[in-house]
Parts: C-alpha cells; sequence; structure tokens
C-alpha cells in the first residue's frame, strides 16, 4: 500500500474512534487484547 | 484528539501502573489501594502539569476495558443463584437512598431541590456520573454540579480507606463484602478497588452488582427530568405541553444513559461460559485487566484533590453521610442474613 494510502487509512480509523462514545471505546479495547490473547496467542504477564 | 498529547500522561500511567506492580510485594500493601495513593500523592503533593492532564483523563477508558475482560473470569452460574437476591437488594438500597437523601435535603436541612437531586442521583446509582447526567435532565446550576460532585468524591475516599477495615475486622467473606461495597459505595472505580482489594471473588461480586446499579441510571435520569419538567409545566400554568415524540425521547434516553460496557462484560461472560476460552487464555485476560485496573486506578488517585474535596459543604456531606450510614448498614445486615453460610 502507498504512504498516502496509509495515511488516509489512519485517518478513517482515528475518525471512526473519537466518533466511538468512551464506553463502546472501552469495548474496542478490550476487544482488541482479546484478539491478540486469543488468535496470536500472545501470553500477557502479571 | 491528537495522540501526542495523549502520550505523556499515558506514559505517566503505565510508569506509575509497574511501578506499584515492583513495590506493592515488597512493602505489603494491596496493589490496587497503593494505585490511587499514589495517583493521591501525585497530584496532592506535586500536582499535575497540564501537559499530562488529557492522557491522565483516558483512565476511565482503561477501567471500562478492563471490566469488560474481566467478564471472562466470571461464573454465570454463581451470578444466577444469587441473582434475584442481589437484584432486589439493589432495588431497595437505590430506591432507600434516594428517598433518604431527598427527604433529609428538602424537608430536614433545607437544601434546594436541585442540589438534593444531584446528591441522591450520586449517591444512590454512580457518583459522579450520576450527578452529572442528572444535572443535564434538570438543569441543574454549575456551582450545585460542583458541589454536589465534591460530596460525592468526598465519600469515595472515605470509603476507599474505610471498606476494607471494615471487612477485615468483621470477617466478611469474598460474596458478601464484593456485594455490600457494589451495593453501597457510589462511584465504579473505588467499588472495583476495594473489591478486589478483598479478594478476587469479592472483585467480581463487586463489579457485577455495581453494573447492575449502573444499569438503572436511565430510569433516574427519567425519572427525575420528567418530575422537574412536570414542575416547571405547573409553574408556568401548563404552557409548555407535553412533546409528540416522547415515547421515542424516552427509549432515547434510557440508550444514551445505559453504560454501554456493560454490554462487552456480558457477551464476554456468556462466551467463557461456554468454553470460548482455555485456561491459558483466561489468565492472560485475567492479567490483562489486572494491569488496566493499576493504569486506571493511578489516574482515578489524581482525581481526588483535597482542595475539591475542601469546597464540600458541612450540610450536603452531612446529608450524603446518613443515607450512607442507613444504606450501609441495612445492606450489610441483610446481606449477612441472607448468606450467613457462605
Amino acid at each position: 500500500m502507498s504512504l498516502d494510502g496509509w495515511e488516509s487509512g489512519v485517518t478513517v480509523v482515528r475518525s471512526r474512534w473519537t466518533g466511538l462514545e468512551r464506553d463502546w471505546q472501552s469495548v474496542v479495547v478490550a476487544a482488541t487484547i482479546i484478539v491478540t490473547t486469543d488468535l496470536l496467542e500472545v501470553q500477557i504477564p502479571w | 484528539m491528537a495522540v501526542h498529547r495523549l502520550l505523556p500522561g499515558l506514559a505517566v500511567l503505565g510508569i506509575g501502573a509497574f511501578f506499584v506492580r515492583a513495590f506493592a510485594p515488597v512493602i505489603g500493601f494491596n496493589h490496587l489501594l497503593l494505585a490511587i495513593a499514589l495517583g493521591f500523592v501525585l497530584t496532592n503533593a506535586v500536582g499535575v502539569p497540564a501537559r499530562l492532564e488529557p492522557g491522565i483523563a483516558t483512565h476511565k477508558l482503561w477501567l471500562g476495558a478492563g471490566i469488560v475482560l474481566m467478564g471472562a473470569s466470571v461464573s454465570l452460574g454463581a451470578v444466577r443463584d444469587a441473582g434475584w437476591l442481589v437484584l432486589l437488594a439493589i432495588l431497595a438500597v437505590v430506591g432507600t437512598t434516594l428517598l433518604v437523601v431527598e427527604l433529609l435535603s428538602r424537608f430536614v436541612f433545607g437544601l434546594t431541590d436541585r442540589l438534593g437531586s444531584l446528591l441522591a442521583a450520586g449517591s444512590s446509582i454512580c457518583g459522579v456520573s450520576a450527578v452529572v447526567a442528572v444535572a443535564g435532565a434538570i438543569r441543574a446550576r454549575e456551582e450545585q454540579v460542583a458541589y454536589a460532585a465534591a460530596t460525592v468524591l468526598l465519600f469515595d475516599a472515605v470509603t476507599i480507606a474505610i471498606y476494607p477495615v471494615i471487612g477485615e475486622l468483621l470477617g466478611l467473606s469474598g460474596r458478601v463484602f464484593g456485594i455490600w461495597a457494589g451495593i453501597s459505595m457510589f462511584s465504579t472505580g473505588p467499588v472495583v478497588a476495594v473489591g478486589f482489594a478483598h479478594s478476587d471473588i469479592a472483585g467480581q461480586w463487586a463489579t457485577i452488582t455495581k453494573l447492575a446499579r449502573n444499569a438503572l441510571i436511565g430510569v433516574v435520569v427519567l425519572a427525575y427530568a420528567s418530575y422537574y419538567a412536570r414542575e416547571a409545566n405547573r409553574t408556568d400554568g401548563g404552557r409548555s405541553a407535553p412533546s409528540a415524540g416522547a415515547a421515542s425521547s424516552t427509549i432515547r434516553t434510557l440508550w444514551s444513559e445505559f453504560p454501554k460496557f456493560v454490554l462487552g462484560f456480558l457477551a464476554l461472560a456468556v462466551l467463557s461460559s461456554l468454553g470460548a476460552f482455555s485456561a491459558a487464555q483466561r489468565t492472560s485476560l485475567e492479567n490483562a485487566y489486572n494491569w488496566l485496573f493499576l493504569v486506571a486506578f493511578v489516574g482515578l488517585g489524581t482525581e481526588i484533590r483535597l482542595d475539591e474535596l475542601r469546597q464540600t459543604g458541612v450540610t450536603p456531606a452531612f446529608v450524603v453521610l446518613l443515607a450512607l450510614l442507613v444504606a450501609s448498614t441495612l445492606s450489610l445486615a441483610v446481606l449477612l442474613l441472607a448468606f450467613s453460610s457462605s
């Protein structure tokens, strides 16, 4: 993908993110963590 | 908001969380309460520079994400067994607190109607969030909102310190302590913190109970909005008739006030109960929410500002103290009777 493509992709993601209510942002953060631990099998240490 | 404006504050939250994780076992202090204490010291002894504020203000986002992930560790079976009793207790405590604060404010201590309503909402449902939500619905003045919010924050600070001590002195079980904290304390962050400071079981029950209580916010906002609209209508001789789209406006209000991360929590609890996660994945998610809580609680601690707490008036604080004593004592007595075998 070209640099312009990346930039417009980032802009779309950013505007979608800022358009979300904070509660939904929390759900997105949690979903991202689940995908990372579940699909990519990343272990989160304590 | 530009990401670079968030980074300094986020870095402070992250470093604070690592610091707490490393030093809490060394000094033998609960890590969640230490995180709050660190934020408290940071804001009151050093002060939070303006460039850190945007990043630190994200702490509620991390708390919400942590609560969603906690859904993976919750036993739906245990919730089903005790659910109706807890729900009844929540309704009873919310109703009692609303009533006690409203009656004391209006008829005993002579506070203004709107300030009394803000105090009642803040102490019965979900702290400052409820104060702000109800303030919008009843057109409260800014100083009334600030006064009520400061009073709620004062009791958040007091209960964070006192509840763990009472739990320890009375030797309460995890389930009883968690439900008691979730039912009677004010804001979600402190409830989660003292719950998990007691035990994992207490933390889970405290969070579930508090989420169920928070879900009532839409109903309370609607009730207050329609009460104050009727009052205004009465005083202007009925000139402002109710609008045609009242039903759809009611549903919109209920939905807009509903804490949506509860849906994420429930979805994850169902997935986990269906066996969607292995033991290793569940452990990873538990570690993730423990980190998120640490980050969130460092930020929460920075919100307990002594100069703001000093703005609390004696009378509003006394009204809320009486309501808290009534709700807290009655609910603990009922829970001890109901779960005496646990």
